[in-house]
């Protein structure tokens, strides 16, 4: 991978620290004091059922929503209402969702360097440069002036990737990147994403592919109604949970 | 004629999809009209609905002894552009002229490839023919009169009238026409045999001749000569001649201009730029048009050499150097409150000029306005020097055309007579049109952006006008804006009828607009807007680069209509007074007694003024239902 | 990577979560936005009204509504009244004239518009085209300009002579438009409206009750004939009956003269109590809506300044009721008194004639100044133009909107109907045109509202509409704003009533879908 990637590879400091965060929409608790830590170069897999309240978490860390108790700090900058640090923030965390998001108006090249010339300020010409990179990496760089609505799901992934990716971010969350995908496409995706933990990328990522999450996966956090219940490495995980919920949740999937 | 040029054209395109061929016509019939009893019932029944709706129409169009389609002919100038000096008129003329040359140079520079088949075309001559036949055939008896010219009646008081045959005399010209038409669609038809399907021409290239067409006939047909001036006594009227030459010559001008400057545009399309300086042109065209060519401003020279540079280059440097500083990417917070000072300047020096604690000229408080919203929008362009140099010279410019349009708004006009009388007719129908829609649009956009927008006051301002004023009919609006706007403004400000008319059009149909966009925004999908967040776009980037491209792009055909409406609206003008295009013909025209007598002729004015409304947003309905087409909203 | 990471909050614990400066908090910086937008609209609205009210004041014009108690001297062409005693009574048959070319319109409409819809999808080539020449034509011609042509056409009516009449001798037709019988409302109608009241109520039982025992027992009960009959039972026994009804004029007179002795202050101590009481029940449901497991504690920025305005909006109605307009309670007094007595007036002495009567148009004047008496109900060539105006023009959109739901409707429906053995016509009413109704439901109620809106050009040829007498009244009395004030209330009422029955509508569908 670009060296770009592996700029912060010094440290092992905290990356990102949750510390009983709550989240309510109306009455009802999406989050109940989740507190996590995670380290630098660090890849974490977020599994649970449906409606526990993975997207909402890792939708706070990027505040796509904003928590209402505990605290959130990413990189050494808390989030608060401070819109310099969301800013900052914003820029530093790229997101990849279940449903790509890419923007239909625009060319694959245009998506890709938006926002690094409008948000960094980045030069034109070093923006495409360096999204030609990308797109390299991503394997697709004979697709920059196609428009998205042109190319097929896992290639459309791969540019959401290449996009959030393209404003250099210390952390990267994926948000169920390949559900949305069909199972041929699922591997180049998976692909990509497996070379960008190996460049030391901070990664969360929340998805149901196990082969994913054995293979990559630093540590693993199970979440169910919006609490964490367990957490541990894949082989802890996948051999002996201790958590009979856990335990129930796996015997469902597996 | 123009049938010989389009089929040579037409060799050159033949890559198309051929059409699909079409039913034979024994089968055709029995498909569409006849398929039951009671179809073919229902299509006599119609059949007769439509000949004597036909008939009727062109017979009250033509056939009374009331008509006198002279009231139009002799009055066509008042129409377009009412009491607009003749010793300048060449001004329309090079109005036009700059408006034609833009188009043209636009058409070869984005060269739409809009094709039509052979096939089509023939069918329009066809079919114009046998309106234009039938049309002939509808003919009455003519009325018969005594030796002294006066209608002759009967015991009953009707007129009388001779036989059908007698008639038909009177249409010879119409039915050479029609043979010219429906010979021109069959030697098309039958020239091309089965190549009429994939032989194409482009959309282009026919309209151009259609309008040379028509220009051409200028030169050949007696559509008659009507001339001079009623108040100098030099009225000429004759219906047997050639239009005048100074409308026949300048209709060529328009006519050559229109086609060399679409050759230039195809010849320069690679360039760069050209493309976003055409569209810059556009926009800035019905400024000039109206304050600089028609309106022939009397500069004060010496006010411009000691005031008006002065202040320019005074804004220009010190306010480039400002913007300049402000897009330095390190600037930070400090960009911002300076961004946000310079607004409350701004606001101040209309507070204090209201306060009559200083005095400053108009220019100034605008130029102060523009700078602060230059400084509010400086941070999205902040980067290395050349961008930053952009923005800079791009400032520069948009003052120096504001003040150069300010300068020439504040100046006399040369034109002899009261400052805005010369505004009228169909000219100012289009100004309104145009004015309108360049001024609401920006203001819709901003309500449905407010309207939809997370925070509750601003949907609450947005939303309380939209609904006000799409509650209530356009005339009290006009009302409002023609009988108060005048008391509402402060001393020494001052607007004509004519603007505060549009003023109130601007509003109005900003309501309407707002609702189109809104449907727009809507349309664009919550991930749009989480995505350009997660990517660090501020909200006013996300709005201007991701969400409104979409949104603008899901509502053009419905706001091609409301422009439609827009227009027709215009016509409400003539109830508060303005002479409009609709009151020449209702009230102006019907009132002339010299030089021609045309008192009480009302309904050729009206039927007039009716087809050109028609054309116009006919035209404009065509397209917005191809554009529909096109960008699949429809089916999304 | 340890287990016990987790839960480490070591970085926190030792620090403190800052708070931002005000100028870079969300929450402030969003609201200061507001605000300052508020201030800057109201601003902007109380300078031109200062402007604007010195400049009237330099002009003497006063804006009050004086001109509605004070006979204006004007005659009506048409209309429920054609010598009005006051500009108030003006504009009222003014209104109900708007109100008449409305409804009749939007019925007129409507049917032509369905019908030339439905004709535009026809198989027949013929009807097909015909339907689209209907459309095309009038859609793009202004609705003035159309409405120019027919009053022009018909200003060519014959003059207006003893024999100009039709309908063997039922109605006179001429350049002056068309005078017919007219059916007014007398003396006892308001007796009589009590029986049509309580007969509609029992013809509502009646109808339920036989739907219910059509549903029991399966035999055809005939609900609607039933409920029809009961209320001609009642209309007939109240034609001979009413004037028992007299004793209410009575009740209805101390009711007036009870709402007569309602002091003012009391009136506003009322409204005020109102306006608190609706302010704090907001808050204190807004409040509870909020009393979420973690408590009140949770309330956002956003919540709290939520409050303030519900509080601030409160204090306003306050200052309004007591200081600024301290008028408003008394009026409502006033009104409300003046409505019992209207009442009582109307059920009073001498009230107990015929409910309805009728009279022959006559015509009035000698030799070539004849005009119709105020006897027949005079339909004037404005009136005519206006409603051939407005309704082709409208019928026209209302076919383009009724085309467009009946192709929203899936091809498989018709098919299906056809194949349960339906014929064309029957699957186009029982199975398409209800549906297609539904989609067409909002946008026709936009063209209603469009409609309404257009019979306000009645001004252009002089036909008495609410816009046309209040520009009389504006310009006898000067008093443009107010005015045009009373144009605005009325309009957003029709409009606003319209949306009402249309959402009315639509909700109903909606229910009946699921
Ligand atoms: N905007 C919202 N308003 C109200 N409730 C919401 C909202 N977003 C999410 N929720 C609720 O919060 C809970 C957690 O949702 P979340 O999307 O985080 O679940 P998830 O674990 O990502 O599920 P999935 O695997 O299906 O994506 C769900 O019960 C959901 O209904
Ligand atoms: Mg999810």
């Amino acid at each position: 991978m670009t060296d770009a990637m592996t700029l912060h590879a010094s440290s092992t400091a905290e990356m990102i620290v949750c510390d009983a965060v709550d989240k309510w929409y109306g009455d009802f608790q999406a989050l109940k004091g989740v507190s996590a830590t995670i380290a630098e170069r660090e890849v974490v897999v977020v599994l649970g059922p449906s409606g526990s309240g993975k997207s909402t978490w890792i939708r706070c860390i990027n505040r796509l929503e904003a928590h209402q108790g505990g605290r959130i700090v990413v990189d050494g900058v808390e989030l608060t209402n401070d819109t310099r640090n969301i800013e900052k923030i914003r820029s530093e965390v790229g997101m990849v969702f279940q449903q790509f998001n890419l923007f239909p108006h625009l060319t694959v090249l245009d998506n890709i360097t938006l926002a690094p010339r409008w948000v960094r300020k980045v030069p034109k010409a070093d923006a495409e440069a360096k999204a030609m990179e990308l797109l390299e990496t991503v394997g697709i760089p004979e697709q920059a002036e196609k428009f998205p609505g042109q190319l097929s799901g896992g290639q459309q992934q791969r540019v959401a990737i290449a996009r959030a990716l393209a404003m250099e971010p210390r952390v990267m969350l994926f948000d169920e990147p390949t559900s949305a995908l069909d199972p041929e496409m699922i591997k180049e995706v998976l692909d990509v994403m497996k070379g960008l933990a190996r460049s030391g990328m901070t990664m969360i990522v929340v998805t149901h592919e196990m082969g994913f999450a054995r293979e990559v996966a630093d540590r693993i956090i199970f979440m169910e109604s919006g609490e964490i219940v367990e957490v541990g490495t894949p082989e802890h995980f996948f051999t002996n949970p201790t958590e009979d919920r856990t335990k129930l949740f796996l015997s469902q999937i597996l | 004629m123009s049938g010989m040029i389009t089929v040579e054209e037409a060799e050159e395109v033949v890559a198309l999809p051929p059409e699909q061929p079409s039913l034979p016509p024994g089968e055709w019939i029995r498909k569409n009209l006849f398929s039951s009893i009671g179809n073919g019932v229902l299509t006599v029944l119609f059949a007769l609905l439509l000949v004597f709706a036909f008939r009727g129409l062109v017979n009250f169009a033509f056939e009374n002894p009331e008509r006198d389609w002279d009231a139009v002919r002799a009055n066509l100038r008042l129409y377009m552009t009412f009491a607009y000096p003749l010793d300048q008129y060449v001004r329309v003329w090079v109005s036009l002229g700059i408006v034609l040359s833009l188009s043209g140079l636009s058409a070869g520079l984005w060269s739409p490839d809009g094709y039509v088949s052979a096939r089509r075309i023939s069918t329009w001559f066809l079919g114009g023919g046998a309106v234009l036949l039938a049309a002939a055939l509808a003919v009455q008896g003519q009325l018969q009169r005594d030796e002294n010219g006066e209608f002759l009646i009967d015991e009953d008081l009707e007129l009388i009238r001779g036989s059908w045959a007698s008639g038909l005399g009177s249409r010879i010209s119409w039915f050479a026409l029609a043979a010219i038409l429906i010979g021109a669609g069959a030697a098309i038809w039958f020239g091309l045999g089965d190549r009429r399907r994939n032989t194409f021409v482009r959309t282009v290239n026919l309209t151009y001749a259609g309008f040379g067409v028509i220009v051409g006939s200028l030169w050949v047909v007696r559509y008659g000569h009507y001339n001079g001036s009623p108040a100098e006594g030099t009225h000429y009227a004759d219906p047997d001649s050639l239009v005048a030459m100074s409308t026949r010559l300048p209709w060529t001008v328009m006519w050559v201009l229109l086609g060399v400057s679409y050759f230039v545009g195809k010849a320069v399309r690679g360039w760069p730029l050209l493309k976003p300086l055409a569209l810059t042109f556009w926009g800035l065209l019905p400024f000039f048009v109206f304050w600089v060519v028609l309106r022939d401003p009397d500069i004060d020279w010496a006010h411009v050499w000691t005031t008006d540079l002065p202040m320019y280059l005074a804004f220009a440097v010190i306010g480039g150097a400002v913007l300049f500083t402000l897009t330095n990417p390190s600037l930070g917070e400090i960009g911002r409150a300076l961004a946000f000072v310079l607004l409350l300047v701004a606001v101040f020096t209309f507070v204090g000029g209201f306060f009559g604690w200083f005095s400053m000229l108009q220019k100034a408080r605008l130029s102060f306005v523009f700078l602060a919203a230059f400084a509010l929008v400086a941070n999205n362009f902040a980067g290395e020097f050349a961008k930053r140099r952009t923005f800079v010279i791009g400032w520069l410019l948009t003052l120096g055309v504001m003040h150069y349009f300010v300068t020439l708004i504040n100046s006399a006009s040369t034109l002899n007579i009261r400052s805005d009388s010369f505004l009228g007719g169909f000219m100012f129908t289009i100004f309104a049109a145009v004015f309108g829609l360049m001024f609401s649009f920006p203001l819709g956009v901003l309500l449905a952006l407010a309207r939809t927008s997370s925070l509750p006051i601003f949907r609450l301002l947005a939303t309380t006008f939209i609904e006000v004023v799409r509650g209530i009919p356009f005339i009290t609006v006009l009302f409002f804006f023609s009988i108060m706007l005048p008391l509402f403004l402060p001393e020494g400000m001052e607007v004509a009828e004519h603007g505060a008319v549009i003023v109130g059009l601007v509003l109005f149909s900003s309501a309407y607009l707002a609702e189109n966009v809104r449907g727009g925004l809507q349309s664009v999908r919550r991930g749009q807007y989480e995505a350009a967040d997660a990517t660090g776009l501020t909200t006013a980037q996300r709005t201007g680069l991701i969400v409104l491209p979409q949104a603008l792009r899901v509502s053009i055909p419905p706001l091609v209509g409301q422009t439609i409406s827009s227009y027709k609206e215009t016509s409400l003008f003539a109830i508060v007074g303005i002479f409009d295009f609709l009151r020449i013909a209702n009230n102006v025209v019907p009132n002339q007694s010299s030089p021609i007598n045309f008192v009480g002729h009302k309904r050729e004015g009206l039927l007039f003024v009716s087809l050109i409304y028609w054309i116009g947003s006919y035209a404009m309905s065509k397209y917005s239902q191809k554009l529909e087409k096109k960008l699949g909203v429809g089916s999304r | 990577m340890g287990e016990q990471r987790v839960t480490s909050t070591s970085t926190l614990a030792s620090t403190q979560a800052t708070k931002p400066p005000w100028y870079r908090d969300t929450t402030i910086v969003k609201w200061f936005a507001q605000v300052a937008a508020l201030v800057l609209v109201v601003g902007a609205l109380a300078f031109l009204a200062i402007v604007g009210g010195d400049n009237l004041e330099a002009k003497d014009i006063a804006t009050d509504f004086d001109f509605l108690n004070i006979n204006q001297g004007f005659d009506i062409s048409e209309g429920i009244d054609s010598d009005p005693d006051t500009g108030g009574r003006a504009l009222w048959v003014g209104i109900v004239n708007t109100l008449r070319l409305a409804v009749a319109g939007m019925f007129v409409a409507t049917i032509l518009g369905v019908l030339i819809g439905v004709a535009r999808l026809s198989q027949n080539w013929m009807v097909n085209k015909a339907a689209s020449a209907y459309i095309e034509t009038l859609r793009n011609i202004p609705v003035i300009v159309q409405i120019f042509i027919y009053a022009a056409v018909l200003g060519g009516l014959g003059r207006l002579t003893a024999d100009s009449d039709f309908l063997w001798g039922l109605g006179y037709i001429s350049a002056k438009g068309v005078s017919l019988p007219r059916v007014f409302v007398a003396d006892g109608f308001y007796q009589w409206a009590v029986f049509l009241v309580i007969g509609s109520v029992v013809g509502f039982f009646v109808h339920r009750n036989r739907v219910r025992l059509q549903e029991s027992t399966g035999r055809i009960t005939y609900p609607n004939l039933w409920a029809l009959g009961v209320l001609t039972a009642f209309a007939i026994v109240g034609w001979f009956a009413h004037p028992m009804w007299g004793f209410l004029s009575g009740v209805f007179g101390s009711i007036g003269d009870a709402w007569d002795s309602i002091p003012q202050i009391l009136m506003q101590l009322l409204l005020s109590a109102l306006v608190v009481f609706s302010a704090a029940s907001w808050i204190r449901r807004f409040l509870d809506s909020k009393r979420t497991p973690a408590g009140l504690a949770k309330l956002t920025d956003d919540d709290i300044f939520r409050i303030i305005f519900a509080g601030v909006g409160g204090v306003i109605g306050l200052l309004f009721l007591m200081v600024l307009w301290p008028g408003l309670s008394s009026w409502i007094v006033n009104s409300g008194s003046d409505f019992w007595h209207f009442l009582a007036d109307k059920f009073g002495d001498g009230r107990s004639g015929q409910p309805v009567d009728a009279m022959m148009p006559t015509i009035e004047g000698e030799g070539t100044l004849l005009k119709y008496g105020p006897q027949g109900l005079t339909m004037t060539v404005g009136f005519a133009a206006m409603f051939l105006g407005v309704t082709l023009y409208t019928a026209a959109f209302i076919a383009e909107i009724v085309r467009g739901g009946i192709l929203a409707v899936p091809k498989g429906q018709s098919e299906a109907a056809s194949a349960i053995g339906l014929n064309r016509a029957q699957s186009l009413r029982q199975v398409i045109l209800p549906q297609a109704f539904r989609v067409s439901l909002p946008p026709l109620g936009n063209q209603y509202l469009n409609l309404t809106k257009n019979t306000s050009l009645g001004i252009a040829v002089g036909y008495a509409d609410v816009v046309s007498i209040g520009n009389t009244l504006l310009n006898q009395s000067g008093k443009a704003l107010s005015v045009i004030a009373l144009w605005m209330l009325f309009y957003l009422a029709c409009s606003l009533s319209i949306s009402v029955v249309v959402n009315w509508f639509n909700v109903r569908m909606k229910i009946v879908e699921r």
